[in-house]
């Protein structure tokens, strides 16, 4: 079993699509992928469950990946996160009034 | 068609929505409400198919308003269809209804105990935006109902087509409605400004909505509804119908001939009376929509929304497909200009795989140019599949939402990048093709000058230029009048864009929804605007305006 944890940086939490998208991500992998948050367990392949954590900006997601492609799973999952997390931050970086990003 | 019985004539008023009139019966749509329990099971199998097929019907349907509604209302209001797909796939509500059904539970029970327990759960989520998804659910389930009791959301009729009355229509009922079988409708509720109106609209079907609660005693009276006046007369006396009828008849005879007559124009420039050339060109959101175009009469392509190639995809797709899409769209304009707009996506657009997040304000936030600038190589394939095709045809590339020089700059920058890269490879392409940004905000406008030097046309995206300038949400209804009542502000926005771009040698055309409205041609044609670009249905009708105009 693989582990890792991410905060959700999205100022609007783990939304309806932000949800629905990272739960079609997972259901490319094999292995089960549980998420964990606010004292709460659910498949992380299943978007009403992702939704039912009510998880916020803030809230930490931990993510357990167990099956024959878990090593590939985890390093998919963390990166996807990382880079939902730099697509919120960005738009966040909007909001307070800078530009759009440099190169 | 009068109905025979003496009733009292009775007369409503109602915001019209589509200026046109129709005659016949009211039909009130009934919702079956409350339980279905009743219902006899067919066995837990039996059921279990049923169930499925209906599902999967479901699925089908919401995949086909999102389809319809990306068409009509655009990628912003489809995504609400995006997300009841995903509900439909979802297996903890598959499971929950599974269980329902293999407890003994009929399909339709299954489904309300089901959708139940998904609704309960997320509402009592403390995030407000979570919670109020549990009306989302409520909103698939009814569709997923309306295949399981099949009538049960119909109005009773006898097969003639009729006048629907109801409570509301959902935007989701309003786009499936059958033109052949509703004259038009009536809704207790509803604003001119809603989704269903602006449907209603897009659809020629006249209706009439605000009128307020309608007693059902009038189910199936004979009605006549004048959404040009915002009225309707239940129970109409004799002089009244005489009176309708002629209307019906000189709407007719008008349509007619003023058809007849735009037909005549197709082929012919579209110039003024004083003999100024307005160029009259098509704002298409697909391929599909270029023979449309063509035989409406378009002069060009004055906005191909450059979003759809990447909307079908499950990946970015490679710059061969973009290319081979681009080209073919610009060789069958045979040498009509056509003007793509560089990739409008953004947090409120629907592409999964750009895995960009949710916003809280999506129209004020990282989208268009933002994210193009953002992420180079996707606008670099996009710009190189847009130069190749540039050597099919007479292609034109657009920038959306440009609030600064700078942006227009770096893209003009990456541009001459991709001619470098194309030539070294010897592709072939036309470097002399022309560059523009849409003027769509405020900021565009004050820096008009600056930008005039920097592009060889501007664009004027009238939707989002009134949305901005006047710091109102168009999805609101409340603000409705707001918009009708300040279009001056835009007027002179674009009065100074066309000055700025018109002493630099430059063009100007618009392309928002004022583009179609027949009632500024003439402000356009004072302002020396170069070119209209309006949806296909509306080409002809601003191809005639113009000819009408001194």
């Amino acid at each position: 079993m693989k582990e890792f944890s991410c905060r959700i940086e999205d100022p609007n939490g783990l939304h309806a699509r932000p949800a629905g998208q990272l739960a079609t991500f997972a259901k490319r992998f094999l292995s089960d992928i549980r998420v964990r948050a606010n004292g709460k367990e659910v498949d992380g392949k299943r978007l009403l469950a992702l939704m039912s954590l009510g998880a916020t900006e803030g809230t930490e997601l931990s993510f357990s990946v167990s099956g024959e492609d878990e090593e590939t799973a985890i390093l998919a999952l963390e990166v996807y996160c990382r880079s939902m997390n730099a697509d919120a931050k960005s738009q966040a970086d909007q909001k307070d009034g800078s530009t759009h990003a440099e190169p | 068609m009068q109905s025979p019985e003496k009733h009292e004539a009775l007369r409503l008023r109602g915001i019209g929505i589509t200026a046109r009139r129709a005659e016949g019966r009211l039909r009130f749509l009934h919702r079956v409400k409350g339980s279905r329990r009743s219902k006899p099971t067919l066995g837990k199998e039996a059921e279990w198919a049923r169930l499925s097929a209906a599902l999967a019907a479901g699925r089908k349907k919401t995949a086909l308003l999102y389809d319809r509604a990306l068409q009509m209302l655009g990628e912003n209001e489809a995504r609400i269809f995006e997300i009841h797909a995903m509900f439909l796939e979802d297996e903890d509500f598959l499971d929950a209804l599974r269980s329902e059904i293999f407890r003994g539970m009929s399909s339709e029970e299954a489904l309300e105990r089901a959708s139940r327990e998904m609704e309960a759960m997320l509402s009592a989520l403390p995030d407000p935006y979570l919670s109020a998804r549990a009306a989302d659910i409520r909103d698939v389930s009814r569709t997923v109902m309306d295949f399981l009791t099949d009538d049960a959301e119909r109005a009773e009729t006898d097969g003639q087509p009729y006048l629907l009355v109801a409570d509301d229509l959902s935007p989701s009922e309003t786009i499936l409605l059958e033109k052949s079988q509703i004259l038009g409708f009536i809704t207790a509720r509803g604003t001119a400004n809603s989704h269903t109106a602006i449907l209603a609209r897009a659809m020629g079907i006249p209706a009439l909505v605000s009128v307020g609660t309608l007693d059902e005693s009038i189910d199936g009276a004979y009605a006549l509804l004048d959404a040009e006046e915002g009225t309707l007369s239940v129970f109409p006396t004799d002089g009244e119908i005489d009176a309708f009828r002629e209307k019906l008849k000189s709407d007719d005879r008008i349509a007619l001939a003023h058809d007849r007559y735009l037909r005549s124009l197709l082929n012919k420039p579209a110039v003024t009376k004083s003999g100024r050339r307005i160029l009259v060109y098509a704002n298409l959101g697909d391929s599909d929509e270029v023979a449309g175009a063509l035989a409406n009469g378009a002069d060009g392509i004055g906005l191909l929304r450059s979003e759809f190639l990447y909307l079908g995809c499950s990946d970015y797709p490679t710059e061969e497909q973009l290319f081979r899409a681009y080209a073919e769209i610009v060789e069958r304009m045979q040498g009509k200009r056509t003007v793509m707009r560089t990739l409008d996506v953004g947090a409120d657009k629907r592409i999964p795989y750009f895995g960009l997040p949710e916003e809280e304000n999506p129209a004020l936030g990282f989208r268009a140019i933002r994210v193009c600038l953002a992420r180079r190589e996707l606008f670099k394939t996009q710009l190189r599949a847009m130069l190749r095709a540039s050597s099919h045809g007479r292609l034109s590339i657009m920038l959306p939402m440009v609030v600064s020089v700078n942006e227009v700059r770096e893209s003009r920058r990456l541009l001459e990048e991709c001619m470098e890269e194309l030539q070294r490879e010897s592709q072939p392409f036309d470097s002399k093709l022309e560059f523009g940004i849409m003027i769509e905000t405020p900021a565009a406008v004050e820096m008009c000058e600056e930008l005039a030097e920097l592009v060889d046309f501007f664009s004027v995206g009238t939707n989002d230029l009134s949305q901005y300038t006047l710091a109102a949400d168009r999805q609101n209804p409340a603000l409705d009048a707001l918009f009708r009542e300040n279009t001056e502000p835009i007027l002179r926005m674009i009065r100074k864009a066309a000055a700025a771009i018109h002493s630099r040698g430059g063009w100007i055309g618009i392309c928002g929804e004022m583009a179609a409205d027949l009632h500024l041609t003439q402000y356009f044609a004072d302002i020396s605007v170069d070119e209209l670009s309006v949806s296909v249905p509306y080409l002809l009708g601003v191809r005639g305006k113009i000819c009408e105009c001194n």
